[in-house]
Protein backbone atom coordinates (compact mmCIF):
# COMPACT_ATOMS: atom_id res chain seq x y z
CA UNK A 1 0.00 0.00 0.00
CA UNK A 2 1.14 3.52 -0.64
CA UNK A 3 2.73 5.63 2.04
CA UNK A 4 1.38 8.98 3.09
CA UNK A 5 2.86 12.04 4.74
CA UNK A 6 1.99 12.72 8.39
CA UNK A 7 2.82 16.15 9.79
CA UNK A 8 2.48 17.05 13.45
CA UNK A 9 4.29 18.72 16.31
CA UNK A 10 6.10 16.47 18.74
CA UNK A 11 7.42 17.93 21.99
CA UNK A 12 7.50 21.37 20.41
CA UNK A 13 9.26 20.35 17.17
CA UNK A 14 7.67 20.10 13.74
CA UNK A 15 7.80 16.61 12.36
CA UNK A 16 7.13 15.20 8.90
CA UNK A 17 7.17 11.48 8.20
CA UNK A 18 6.38 9.17 5.32
CA UNK A 19 4.36 6.30 6.83
CA UNK A 20 1.93 3.55 5.98
CA UNK A 21 -1.59 4.53 7.13
CA UNK A 22 -1.78 1.37 9.26
CA UNK A 23 1.07 2.61 11.49
CA UNK A 24 -0.02 3.47 15.03
CA UNK A 25 1.17 6.63 16.68
CA UNK A 26 2.86 4.42 19.27
CA UNK A 27 4.93 2.69 16.57
CA UNK A 28 5.89 6.05 15.07
CA UNK A 29 6.99 7.40 18.45
CA UNK A 30 8.99 4.34 19.50
CA UNK A 31 10.31 2.92 16.21
CA UNK A 32 10.60 5.93 13.90
CA UNK A 33 11.35 8.75 16.34
CA UNK A 34 13.09 6.63 19.02
CA UNK A 35 11.00 8.23 21.76
CA UNK A 36 10.85 5.04 23.82
CA UNK A 37 9.55 6.74 26.97
CA UNK A 38 6.05 5.94 25.70
CA UNK A 39 5.49 2.30 26.59
CA UNK A 40 3.88 -0.46 24.58
CA UNK A 41 1.93 -3.01 26.61
CA UNK A 42 -1.60 -4.33 26.06
CA UNK A 43 -1.95 -2.86 22.56
CA UNK A 44 -5.75 -2.61 22.81
CA UNK A 45 -6.37 0.43 24.99
CA UNK A 46 -6.84 -1.23 28.36
CA UNK A 47 -3.67 -0.38 30.31
CA UNK A 48 -2.80 3.28 29.63
CA UNK A 49 0.98 2.67 29.30
CA UNK A 50 1.00 4.26 25.85
CA UNK A 51 -0.73 7.48 26.98
CA UNK A 52 0.47 10.66 25.27
CA UNK A 53 -1.03 14.13 25.22
CA UNK A 54 -2.68 15.10 21.94
CA UNK A 55 -3.67 18.77 22.03
CA UNK A 56 -3.25 18.56 25.83
CA UNK A 57 -5.65 15.63 26.28
CA UNK A 58 -4.52 12.14 27.35
CA UNK A 59 -5.01 9.70 24.49
CA UNK A 60 -3.97 6.12 23.83
CA UNK A 61 -1.26 6.09 21.15
CA UNK A 62 -1.71 2.33 20.56
CA UNK A 63 -5.27 2.99 19.29
CA UNK A 64 -4.39 6.10 17.31
CA UNK A 65 -3.31 5.90 13.69
CA UNK A 66 -0.39 8.28 13.23
CA UNK A 67 -1.94 9.47 9.97
CA UNK A 68 -4.93 10.85 11.94
CA UNK A 69 -2.97 13.31 14.10
CA UNK A 70 -2.24 15.70 11.21
CA UNK A 71 -1.50 19.19 12.51
CA UNK A 72 -1.89 18.18 16.14
CA UNK A 73 0.38 18.92 19.05
CA UNK A 74 1.75 15.81 20.73
CA UNK A 75 3.60 15.70 24.02
CA UNK A 76 5.35 12.57 25.29
CA UNK A 77 7.14 12.05 28.59
CA UNK A 78 10.37 13.22 26.90
CA UNK A 79 8.77 16.64 26.38
CA UNK A 80 7.97 17.40 30.01
CA UNK A 81 11.26 18.33 31.66
CA UNK A 82 12.98 21.58 30.76
CA UNK A 83 16.68 20.79 30.36
CA UNK A 84 17.83 19.10 33.54
CA UNK A 85 14.86 20.35 35.55
CA UNK A 86 12.16 17.77 35.97
CA UNK A 87 8.52 18.85 35.66
CA UNK A 88 6.99 19.21 39.17
CA UNK A 89 4.89 16.07 38.61
CA UNK A 90 8.01 14.08 37.66
CA UNK A 91 9.82 15.47 40.71
CA UNK A 92 6.88 14.61 42.97
CA UNK A 93 6.88 11.00 41.66
CA UNK A 94 10.59 10.76 42.61
CA UNK A 95 10.13 12.44 46.00
CA UNK A 96 7.06 10.38 46.98
CA UNK A 97 8.52 7.03 45.90
CA UNK A 98 5.75 6.66 43.31
CA UNK A 99 8.00 4.84 40.82
CA UNK A 100 8.48 1.11 41.28
CA UNK A 101 9.32 -0.73 38.05
CA UNK A 102 8.62 2.51 36.19
CA UNK A 103 6.75 1.01 33.25
CA UNK A 104 3.44 2.76 33.93
CA UNK A 105 5.10 6.01 35.08
CA UNK A 106 5.15 7.94 31.75
CA UNK A 107 1.44 7.28 31.18
CA UNK A 108 0.58 8.10 34.79
CA UNK A 109 2.51 11.38 34.69
CA UNK A 110 1.00 12.53 31.39
CA UNK A 111 -2.53 11.68 32.53
CA UNK A 112 -1.84 13.54 35.78
CA UNK A 113 -0.55 16.57 33.84
CA UNK A 114 -3.78 16.79 31.83
CA UNK A 115 -5.78 16.51 35.05
CA UNK A 116 -3.83 19.25 36.85
CA UNK A 117 -3.95 21.56 33.81
CA UNK A 118 -7.78 21.23 33.89
CA UNK A 119 -8.26 21.04 37.63
CA UNK A 120 -5.33 22.49 39.64
CA UNK A 121 -6.81 21.47 42.97
CA UNK A 122 -8.26 17.94 42.63
CA UNK A 123 -9.54 15.83 45.51
CA UNK A 124 -8.01 12.43 46.18
CA UNK A 125 -11.06 10.81 44.55
CA UNK A 126 -10.75 13.00 41.46
CA UNK A 127 -7.10 11.95 41.07
CA UNK A 128 -8.06 8.28 41.40
CA UNK A 129 -10.84 8.69 38.84
CA UNK A 130 -8.56 10.49 36.36
CA UNK A 131 -5.89 7.79 36.70
CA UNK A 132 -8.34 4.88 36.52
CA UNK A 133 -7.35 4.11 32.92
CA UNK A 134 -3.66 3.72 33.84
CA UNK A 135 -2.75 0.38 35.37
CA UNK A 136 0.23 -0.18 37.66
CA UNK A 137 1.21 -3.87 37.73
CA UNK A 138 3.31 -3.19 40.86
CA UNK A 139 0.01 -1.95 42.39
CA UNK A 140 1.77 1.12 43.77
CA UNK A 141 -1.31 3.30 43.50
CA UNK A 142 -1.22 4.94 46.95
CA UNK A 143 2.13 6.63 46.36
CA UNK A 144 1.13 7.60 42.81
CA UNK A 145 -1.96 9.40 44.07
CA UNK A 146 0.13 10.98 46.87
CA UNK A 147 2.59 12.24 44.24
CA UNK A 148 -0.11 13.82 42.05
CA UNK A 149 -1.61 15.60 45.08
CA UNK A 150 1.85 16.77 46.17
CA UNK A 151 2.56 18.04 42.65
CA UNK A 152 -0.74 19.96 42.67
CA UNK A 153 0.38 21.80 45.80
CA UNK A 154 3.78 22.64 44.32
CA UNK A 155 2.31 23.79 41.00
CA UNK A 156 -0.20 26.04 42.78
CA UNK A 157 2.75 27.79 44.46
CA UNK A 158 4.13 28.52 41.00
CA UNK A 159 6.49 25.60 40.66
CA UNK A 160 5.44 24.83 37.09
CA UNK B 1 -3.17 -12.83 19.55
CA UNK B 2 -2.64 -9.10 19.29
CA UNK B 3 -0.61 -8.00 16.27
CA UNK B 4 0.27 -4.83 14.43
CA UNK B 5 -2.29 -3.63 11.92
CA UNK B 6 -2.49 -5.06 8.41
CA UNK B 7 -2.21 -2.63 5.50
CA UNK B 8 -5.30 -0.88 4.19
CA UNK B 9 -6.15 2.00 1.95
CA UNK B 10 -6.95 5.10 3.98
CA UNK B 11 -9.58 7.78 3.36
CA UNK B 12 -10.19 10.86 5.47
CA UNK B 13 -13.37 12.61 4.30
CA UNK B 14 -14.13 16.03 5.76
CA UNK B 15 -17.88 15.94 5.14
CA UNK B 16 -20.70 13.40 5.43
CA UNK B 17 -21.24 13.70 1.66
CA UNK B 18 -17.64 12.66 0.95
CA UNK B 19 -17.85 9.82 3.46
CA UNK B 20 -21.00 8.25 1.98
CA UNK B 21 -19.56 8.52 -1.54
CA UNK B 22 -16.57 6.45 -0.45
CA UNK B 23 -18.80 3.95 1.40
CA UNK B 24 -21.07 3.67 -1.62
CA UNK B 25 -18.09 2.56 -3.67
CA UNK B 26 -16.53 0.08 -1.24
CA UNK B 27 -19.47 -1.10 0.94
CA UNK B 28 -18.61 -3.94 3.29
CA UNK B 29 -14.95 -3.95 2.25
CA UNK B 30 -14.61 -0.62 4.05
CA UNK B 31 -14.79 0.08 7.77
CA UNK B 32 -15.64 3.41 9.30
CA UNK B 33 -13.09 4.59 11.87
CA UNK B 34 -14.12 7.20 14.45
CA UNK B 35 -12.59 7.12 17.96
CA UNK B 36 -10.82 3.82 17.27
CA UNK B 37 -11.43 2.32 20.70
CA UNK B 38 -13.36 -0.67 19.31
CA UNK B 39 -12.32 -0.92 15.65
CA UNK B 40 -8.55 -0.83 16.19
CA UNK B 41 -8.60 -3.57 18.88
CA UNK B 42 -10.79 -5.73 16.58
CA UNK B 43 -8.27 -5.27 13.76
CA UNK B 44 -5.32 -5.98 16.06
CA UNK B 45 -7.04 -9.15 17.27
CA UNK B 46 -7.50 -10.08 13.59
CA UNK B 47 -11.25 -10.35 13.91
CA UNK B 48 -11.56 -8.04 10.92
CA UNK B 49 -9.15 -6.92 8.21
CA UNK B 50 -10.78 -4.16 6.16
CA UNK B 51 -9.28 -3.32 2.79
CA UNK B 52 -10.39 0.29 3.20
CA UNK B 53 -10.54 2.42 6.34
CA UNK B 54 -12.63 5.59 6.27
CA UNK B 55 -11.59 7.95 9.07
CA UNK B 56 -14.54 10.22 9.83
CA UNK B 57 -13.46 11.84 13.10
CA UNK B 58 -12.53 15.12 11.37
CA UNK B 59 -16.10 15.67 10.13
CA UNK B 60 -17.09 18.73 12.12
CA UNK B 61 -20.80 18.39 11.11
CA UNK B 62 -21.17 15.46 13.53
CA UNK B 63 -19.94 16.96 16.81
CA UNK B 64 -22.99 18.88 18.01
CA UNK B 65 -25.10 18.60 21.16
CA UNK B 66 -28.33 20.57 20.55
CA UNK B 67 -31.37 20.79 22.77
CA UNK B 68 -34.81 22.33 22.36
CA UNK B 69 -37.94 21.86 24.46
CA UNK B 70 -39.89 20.78 21.35
CA UNK B 71 -37.38 18.77 19.35
CA UNK B 72 -35.54 17.24 22.31
CA UNK B 73 -31.88 16.31 22.25
CA UNK B 74 -29.75 15.89 19.12
CA UNK B 75 -26.29 14.39 19.57
CA UNK B 76 -23.84 14.21 16.66
CA UNK B 77 -22.50 10.70 16.12
CA UNK B 78 -18.92 11.83 16.77
CA UNK B 79 -19.55 13.29 20.22
CA UNK B 80 -17.37 11.47 22.75
CA UNK B 81 -18.69 9.70 25.84
CA UNK B 82 -16.72 12.21 27.90
CA UNK B 83 -18.44 15.17 26.20
CA UNK B 84 -21.88 13.63 26.80
CA UNK B 85 -21.11 12.80 30.42
CA UNK B 86 -19.90 16.37 31.06
CA UNK B 87 -22.56 18.25 29.03
CA UNK B 88 -24.58 20.44 31.40
CA UNK B 89 -27.84 20.06 29.44
CA UNK B 90 -27.52 16.26 29.33
CA UNK B 91 -26.64 16.08 33.02
CA UNK B 92 -29.68 18.20 33.83
CA UNK B 93 -32.34 16.67 31.57
CA UNK B 94 -30.95 13.25 30.53
CA UNK B 95 -28.93 12.34 33.62
CA UNK B 96 -29.37 8.63 32.88
CA UNK B 97 -27.47 8.99 29.60
CA UNK B 98 -24.69 11.01 31.24
CA UNK B 99 -24.35 8.30 33.89
CA UNK B 100 -24.30 5.48 31.32
CA UNK B 101 -21.67 7.28 29.19
CA UNK B 102 -19.54 7.80 32.28
CA UNK B 103 -19.56 4.03 32.85
CA UNK B 104 -18.05 3.21 29.43
CA UNK B 105 -14.43 1.96 29.42
CA UNK B 106 -11.82 4.13 31.13
CA UNK B 107 -11.35 7.93 31.12
CA UNK B 108 -9.07 7.63 28.08
CA UNK B 109 -11.56 5.47 26.22
CA UNK B 110 -14.41 7.83 27.09
CA UNK B 111 -12.45 10.75 25.70
CA UNK B 112 -11.56 8.97 22.45
CA UNK B 113 -14.64 6.80 21.88
CA UNK B 114 -17.76 8.24 20.26
CA UNK B 115 -21.44 7.52 20.90
CA UNK B 116 -22.01 6.71 17.23
CA UNK B 117 -19.11 4.27 17.18
CA UNK B 118 -20.29 2.65 20.39
CA UNK B 119 -23.77 2.13 18.98
CA UNK B 120 -22.50 0.74 15.69
CA UNK B 121 -20.34 -1.87 17.46
CA UNK B 122 -23.62 -3.11 19.01
CA UNK B 123 -22.04 -5.18 21.77
CA UNK B 124 -24.63 -6.86 24.04
CA UNK B 125 -22.98 -5.35 27.14
CA UNK B 126 -22.61 -1.77 25.90
CA UNK B 127 -23.77 0.70 28.53
CA UNK B 128 -25.21 3.40 26.30
CA UNK B 129 -27.81 1.10 24.75
CA UNK B 130 -30.14 0.41 27.75
CA UNK B 131 -30.19 4.16 28.41
CA UNK B 132 -31.07 4.91 24.77
CA UNK B 133 -33.78 2.21 24.86
CA UNK B 134 -35.63 3.74 27.80
CA UNK B 135 -35.19 7.24 26.34
CA UNK B 136 -36.71 5.91 23.07
CA UNK B 137 -33.92 7.36 20.96
CA UNK B 138 -33.81 7.27 17.17
CA UNK B 139 -30.76 7.01 14.93
CA UNK B 140 -30.40 9.18 11.87
CA UNK B 141 -28.64 7.19 9.18
CA UNK B 142 -27.31 8.61 5.91
CA UNK B 143 -26.21 7.04 2.64
CA UNK B 144 -25.74 8.32 -0.90
CA UNK B 145 -29.41 7.45 -1.48
CA UNK B 146 -30.65 9.73 1.29
CA UNK B 147 -31.43 9.49 4.98
CA UNK B 148 -33.63 7.35 7.18
CA UNK B 149 -34.57 7.26 10.83
CA UNK B 150 -34.27 3.99 12.75
CA UNK B 151 -35.86 3.65 16.23
CA UNK B 152 -33.36 2.30 18.74
CA UNK B 153 -35.29 -0.94 19.36
CA UNK B 154 -35.08 -1.78 15.64
CA UNK B 155 -31.45 -0.70 15.29
CA UNK B 156 -29.85 -3.71 16.96
CA UNK B 157 -30.48 -6.99 15.17
CA UNK B 158 -28.19 -9.35 17.11
CA UNK B 159 -24.86 -9.47 18.91
CA UNK B 160 -22.54 -6.98 17.18
CA UNK B 161 -25.11 -6.57 14.39
CA UNK B 162 -27.16 -3.55 13.37
CA UNK B 163 -29.80 -2.64 10.82
CA UNK B 164 -27.44 -0.36 8.87
CA UNK B 165 -25.71 -1.42 5.67
CA UNK B 166 -22.07 -0.99 4.66
CA UNK B 167 -23.04 2.02 2.56
CA UNK B 168 -24.58 3.94 5.49
CA UNK B 169 -23.29 5.88 8.46
CA UNK B 170 -25.06 6.98 11.64
CA UNK B 171 -24.92 10.76 11.78
CA UNK B 172 -27.09 11.69 14.74
CA UNK B 173 -28.82 10.30 17.82
CA UNK B 174 -32.19 11.95 18.43
CA UNK B 175 -33.74 11.74 21.87
CA UNK B 176 -37.20 13.11 22.69
CA UNK B 177 -37.74 14.92 25.99
CA UNK B 178 -38.62 12.44 28.73
CA UNK B 179 -42.28 12.58 29.87
CA UNK B 180 -43.01 15.24 32.48
CA UNK B 181 -42.92 14.05 36.10
CA UNK B 182 -40.57 11.22 35.24
CA UNK B 183 -37.31 10.04 36.75
CA UNK B 184 -34.72 7.66 35.33
CA UNK B 185 -31.58 5.83 36.39
CA UNK B 186 -28.99 3.31 35.17
CA UNK B 187 -27.46 0.73 37.50
CA UNK B 188 -25.02 -2.08 36.78
CA UNK B 189 -22.71 -4.75 38.10
CA UNK B 190 -19.47 -5.55 36.32
CA UNK B 191 -17.11 -8.41 35.71
CA UNK B 192 -13.91 -7.98 37.69
CA UNK B 193 -11.64 -7.51 34.68
CA UNK B 194 -9.22 -4.87 33.53
CA UNK B 195 -11.98 -2.81 31.93
CA UNK B 196 -14.83 -3.90 34.27
CA UNK B 197 -17.16 -4.85 31.44
CA UNK B 198 -20.81 -4.71 32.43
CA UNK B 199 -22.21 -8.08 33.49
CA UNK B 200 -25.75 -6.79 33.98
CA UNK B 201 -27.04 -3.28 33.23
CA UNK B 202 -30.49 -1.98 34.12
CA UNK B 203 -31.94 1.30 32.88
CA UNK B 204 -35.35 2.38 34.08
CA UNK B 205 -37.63 5.36 33.62
CA UNK B 206 -40.72 5.89 35.77
CA UNK B 207 -43.50 8.30 34.89
CA UNK B 208 -45.67 9.50 37.75
CA UNK B 209 -49.32 10.46 37.94
CA UNK B 210 -48.91 12.96 40.76
CA UNK B 211 -52.66 13.51 41.28
CA UNK B 212 -53.43 9.86 41.84
CA UNK B 213 -50.10 9.03 43.46
CA UNK B 214 -49.52 6.10 41.10
CA UNK B 215 -46.99 5.17 38.46
CA UNK B 216 -48.26 6.17 35.02
CA UNK B 217 -45.88 3.86 33.24
CA UNK B 218 -42.41 2.46 33.29
CA UNK B 219 -39.71 1.70 30.78
CA UNK B 220 -37.14 -0.91 31.76
CA UNK B 221 -34.20 -1.93 29.56
CA UNK B 222 -31.71 -4.69 30.28
CA UNK B 223 -28.14 -4.95 28.97
CA UNK B 224 -25.73 -7.89 28.78
CA UNK B 225 -28.39 -10.53 29.50
CA UNK B 226 -29.34 -11.49 25.95
CA UNK B 227 -28.07 -11.30 22.35
CA UNK B 228 -28.78 -7.57 22.44
CA UNK B 229 -30.03 -5.07 25.03
CA UNK B 230 -33.85 -5.05 25.13
CA UNK B 231 -36.93 -3.59 26.82
CA UNK B 232 -38.48 -5.84 29.48
CA UNK B 233 -42.04 -5.24 28.24
CA UNK B 234 -43.80 -7.76 30.47
CA UNK B 235 -42.23 -6.29 33.57
CA UNK B 236 -43.20 -2.81 32.38
CA UNK B 237 -46.88 -3.86 32.01
CA UNK B 238 -47.10 -4.88 35.68
CA UNK B 239 -46.32 -1.34 36.85
CA UNK B 240 -48.82 0.64 34.77
CA UNK B 241 -51.28 2.56 36.97
CA UNK B 242 -50.02 1.02 40.21
CA UNK B 243 -48.43 2.23 43.41
CA UNK B 244 -44.90 0.87 43.59
CA UNK B 245 -45.19 -1.06 46.83
CA UNK B 246 -42.58 -3.60 47.78
CA UNK B 247 -44.69 -6.59 46.71
CA UNK B 248 -45.20 -5.11 43.25
CA UNK B 249 -41.52 -4.25 42.92
CA UNK B 250 -40.68 -7.88 43.72
CA UNK B 251 -43.08 -9.05 41.00
CA UNK B 252 -41.60 -6.62 38.45
CA UNK B 253 -38.06 -7.72 39.30
CA UNK B 254 -38.99 -11.35 38.88
CA UNK B 255 -40.78 -10.72 35.57
CA UNK B 256 -37.73 -8.84 34.26
CA UNK B 257 -35.41 -11.67 35.30
CA UNK B 258 -37.61 -14.16 33.45
CA UNK B 259 -37.39 -12.15 30.24
CA UNK B 260 -33.59 -12.52 30.06
CA UNK B 261 -31.60 -14.98 27.94
CA UNK B 262 -28.06 -14.83 29.32
CA UNK B 263 -25.54 -16.85 27.32
CA UNK B 264 -23.20 -17.53 30.23
CA UNK B 265 -23.42 -17.46 34.03
CA UNK B 266 -27.19 -17.47 33.48
CA UNK B 267 -28.29 -18.17 37.06
CA UNK B 268 -26.13 -15.46 38.48
CA UNK B 269 -27.01 -12.91 35.83
CA UNK B 270 -30.73 -13.58 36.21
CA UNK B 271 -30.58 -13.18 39.98
CA UNK B 272 -28.58 -10.00 39.52
CA UNK B 273 -31.22 -8.60 37.10
CA UNK B 274 -33.86 -9.12 39.81
CA UNK B 275 -31.76 -7.37 42.43
CA UNK B 276 -30.80 -4.47 40.18
CA UNK B 277 -34.34 -3.89 38.90
CA UNK B 278 -35.50 -3.86 42.50
CA UNK B 279 -32.85 -1.40 43.69
CA UNK B 280 -33.32 0.85 40.65
CA UNK B 281 -37.10 1.02 41.09
CA UNK B 282 -36.85 1.58 44.84
CA UNK B 283 -34.38 4.39 44.24
CA UNK B 284 -36.62 6.04 41.63
CA UNK B 285 -39.81 5.59 43.66
CA UNK B 286 -38.16 7.23 46.67
CA UNK B 287 -37.33 10.22 44.44
CA UNK B 288 -40.95 10.53 43.29
CA UNK B 289 -42.71 10.32 46.63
Amino acid sequence: MSKEIARFTINGRECELLIEPCTSLLEVLRDHLELTGTKSSCGVGECGSCTVLIDNKPQLSCLTLAITVQGKNIVTIEGLASGNNLHPIQQAFVDCGAVQCGFCTPGMILTAKALLDDNPNPSRDEVKEALSGNLCRCTGYVKIVDAVLAAAQIMKKGGA
Amino acid sequence: MITTLKSFQYFHPNTVEEAVQILNKYGDRAKVLAGGTDLIPSMKRQKIAPQYVVYINDISQLKHIDFGAEEGLRIGALVSHHSIASSSIIREKFQLLAKACNKVGTPHVRRMGTIGGNICMAGPSQDTIPALLVLEAQMKVVSLQGERIIPVDEFFTGPFQTAITGEEIVTEIQIPCPPSDSVADYQWVTKRTVVDETLVGVAALLGMDLDRGVCKGARIALGSVGPKPFRAREAEEIIKGEKLESKLIEAVAQAAAEETKPRSRADYRRREVGLLVKSTLEHLWSQLR
